[in-house]
């Protein structure tokens, strides 16, 4: 059990004008679930670093405490018993190879007698519901049994409060439900301090204690008990299950998949498949974490082996130079920083200008794009020093400047608040209705996205097909 | 055996072959780690590579030395044609039966390593698939952007540093976040024994190799 005080805690960037936290105050209350929301770019990551001791406060700038005592008192290697934290990126979290040896490795530094290990290690992953992925390689996993695998390691460390950074950015439904789940039986049964960051508020209105809101002025302002349901009212506006998107038949094939089998490690991922995506046509594909869709991209963009045969507009990609090939079909990657070239914000916009396919871009376009995103402004920042939602936003922006024929869209939407998400959508609408692009895209969150789709992909089971009802 | 103790008469061997010319003590090597991997189960696949795979430099070693060399030029070449074959078995006695944890296991807990370098070996280790496969993806992403990146190109490894950083910066977070302290005590799951046996098979290794060496040098 720990109450966590935030007093007077202010914190700047090296690189930054303003401080992205100015004297907050607030405290957690012990053995509640506590939602923390605000824009992305807002210092929701910042502020859980800060608590966990990742990022360390100067002096002078307010203290952060845990039941009273100073982080900065705890000593480092008490520290994970006090406070872990779940990262939003589930690729860098882990040093190991396997999921049993990164547990291994967690027990080790909380210097746990080697005979309790196993015992505390099988109890951490059933309770995740995760046995059967102890000798799997991390590397293999999806995004959704990475954070299961990160909760079963905060799960083994047993620490008292558990901090999470947008844990279900790539993360399904299904994945979803089951780890908040586990959250809420963390709280009630082990007492656990929970707080989560997130700013899609679906689902959380049952769960949680408390909702806590960045604002504007750079502070954390506890959200009232009468406000709260307007607040989720926005995000229950869902997908109606009435939505239908009708199973195309005519229009020119743009690929077309010939017993096409799909493979990762020693798991199938897709059962032979003959399938044709149209042109012209935006197409979105859904379906669990770890089925395949993002493997599917990388085969269609030649970054992936598969068995059978792919056609682009009736050629076999195989056969396509992989130069020419890469201007007509782009794939906007899921992690954004792999689409970086250069180092500044600016430097980037002017290499898809000089190298885009089309002149629908223009300066002044580029720059309303840029209102438009809320990115005006950060031209001469360096890219990696961006908030996730604002690399995000500018990724997208860079691959619609090229204009590519096709652009393959990996969870696009992934890491961004709601204001963001319709001024990209009304971008991407925009856009399309000039240069006529085709999109496919793979989305968890439908919110917001729908109006753009004209048919919608299932790959599930190792199957994918069209689906109409969602 | 001590995957430490191994390396270490590993590294004894190699540094002694290089500076020794007998081709009757690289052929022993070679016929005695063919032996030591039969037993350690190697496929008879994998051993057909090892002989394949080095033929190549080993016969341009061979025929340079024979054609440019000085001296006894027909000795010298297959001193150094035999030496790469000794020096490629060897190797493989160490790379195919031990594996990288257990090294690392080994160097933090007999040797008293800083585990903040035997993990990070590690860690760096386990990223190397991940590496090559960012590789070919930094450059599609150039060629989606309409740049070819090649080998020599500036960007592509700009680009891989920057990755690599930024992996480390993050390496570092997640090792932290999941109780790594530096210098802290840990405890140990896996126990990296140190038993009398491994520096016996260390003494005799060592002295068969002098033995190889000065006294029947047979070549």
């Amino acid at each position: 059990m720990a109450t966590i005080t935030l007093h007077n805690l202010t914190f700047s960037y090296p690189e930054a004008v303003a401080p992205i936290l100015d004297q907050v105050n607030l405290t957690f209350a012990s053995g509640q679930f506590t939602l923390l929301t605000g824009p992305s770019g807002t210092g929701k990551s910042t502020l859980l670093k800060l608590m966990t001791g990742l990022l360390s406060l100067p002096a002078n700038q307010g203290s952060i405490s845990f039941n009273q005592t100073d982080l900065t008192a705890i000593v480092p290697t008490d520290r994970a018993a006090q406070v872990a934290l779940m990262f939003q990126n589930p690729n860098q979290q882990f040093a190991m190879d396997t999921v049993e040896n990164e547990l291994i490795f967690a027990l080790e530094n909380r210097q746990l007698p080697p005979q309790q290990i196993p015992q505390r290690l099988t109890a951490a992953l059933d309770f995740v519901g995760i046995s059967h992925l102890r000798h799997r390689h991390l590397n293999h996993l999806s995004g959704g049994e990475k954070q299961k695998v990160a909760l079963a390691v905060i799960v083994a460390m047993d620490s008292d409060v558990i901090l999470l950074d947008e844990p279900f950015a790539s993360v399904d439904p299904t994945a979803r439900a089951s780890l908040l789940r586990r959250l809420v039986r963390l709280r009630d049964e082990a007492g656990k301090t929970i707080i989560l960051a997130d700013h899609d508020l679906t689902d959380y209105e049952p769960l949680i204690d408390n909702v806590v809101r960045i604002t504007a002025e750079h502070t954390l302002a506890i959200v009232p008990q009468v406000q709260q349901p307007a607040l989720f009212q926005a995000f229950n506006q869902r997908v109606s299950t009435h939505t239908t998107w009708p199973t195309p038949t005519s229009g020119t094939p743009l690929f077309q998949l010939k017993q096409v089998t799909l493979q990762q490690a020693q798991h199938q991922l897709l059962e032979p498949t003959d399938l044709t995506i149209y042109q012209h046509q935006t197409t979105l594909i859904t379906g669990p974490n770890g089925s395949g869709k993002s493997t599917l991209f990388e085969a269609l963009v030649r970054l992936q082996t598969y068995s059978g045969q792919l056609t682009y507009l009736g050629k076999d990609i195989q056969k396509l130079k992989r130069k020419a090939y890469a201007r007509q079909v782009a794939l906007l990657f899921q992690d954004a920083e792999t689409q970086f070239l250069n180092i500044t914000v600016a430097e980037e916009l002017a290499q898809c200008q000089k190298y885009a396919y089309g002149d629908y871009f223009t300066p002044a376009h580029i720059d309303a794009a840029l209102q438009q995103l809320n990115l005006a402004g950060h031209q001469d920042q360096v890219i990696y020093t961006l908030s996730e939602g604002q690399k995000k936003k500018l990724q997208i922006l860079l691959m619609l400047i090229m204009q590519s024929p096709v652009l393959l869209l990996d969870e696009p939407l992934k890491g961004l608040d709601l204001a963001s998400i319709n001024a990209l959508v009304q971008l991407l609408k925009t856009t399309l209705a000039a240069t006529q692009q085709t999109l496919i895209i793979i989305s968890h969150q439908l919110t917001g996205l729908t109006p753009l789709i004209d048919c919608h992909l299932r790959f599930d089971q190792h199957q994918l097909q069209y689906q109409e009802a969602f | 055996m001590n995957p430490s103790i191994k390396l270490l008469l590993l590294l004894v061997i190699a540094l002694e072959i290089s500076f020794t010319m007998i081709i009757s003590l690289n052929v022993a090597l070679v016929i005695l780690a063919i032996i030591y991997l039969g037993l350690h189960g190697t496929k008879l696949k994998t051993l057909a590579w090892l002989l394949v795979v080095p033929l190549l430099p080993a016969i341009g070693l061979w025929s340079t030395q024979y054609i440019n060399g000085s001296g006894d030029k027909t000795l010298m070449a297959w001193v150094l044609f035999t030496r790469i074959y000794a020096f490629v078995f060897t190797g493989a006695t160490f790379t195919l039966t031990t594996n990288i944890l257990q090294l690392a296991d080994a160097l933090e807990q007999n040797w008293h390593l800083p585990s903040k370098f035997a993990y990070g070996v590690l860690a760096a280790y386990n990223l190397v698939p991940k590496i090559q496969h960012e590789v070919k993806v930094i450059r599609a992403a150039g060629l989606m952007r309409g740049q070819q990146l090649s080998f020599w190109s500036p960007q592509l490894y700009f680009k891989a540093i920057l990755v690599s950083i930024n992996w480390s910066q993050n390496l570092a977070q997640a090792m932290a976040s999941h109780g790594f302290v530096e210098d802290a005590p840990r405890t140990h799951y896996r126990h990296s024994a140190l038993h009398a046996r491994d520096w016996i098979i260390l003494g005799l290794g060592i002295i068969g190799m002098q033995i190889g060496v000065f006294v029947i040098p047979w070549h």
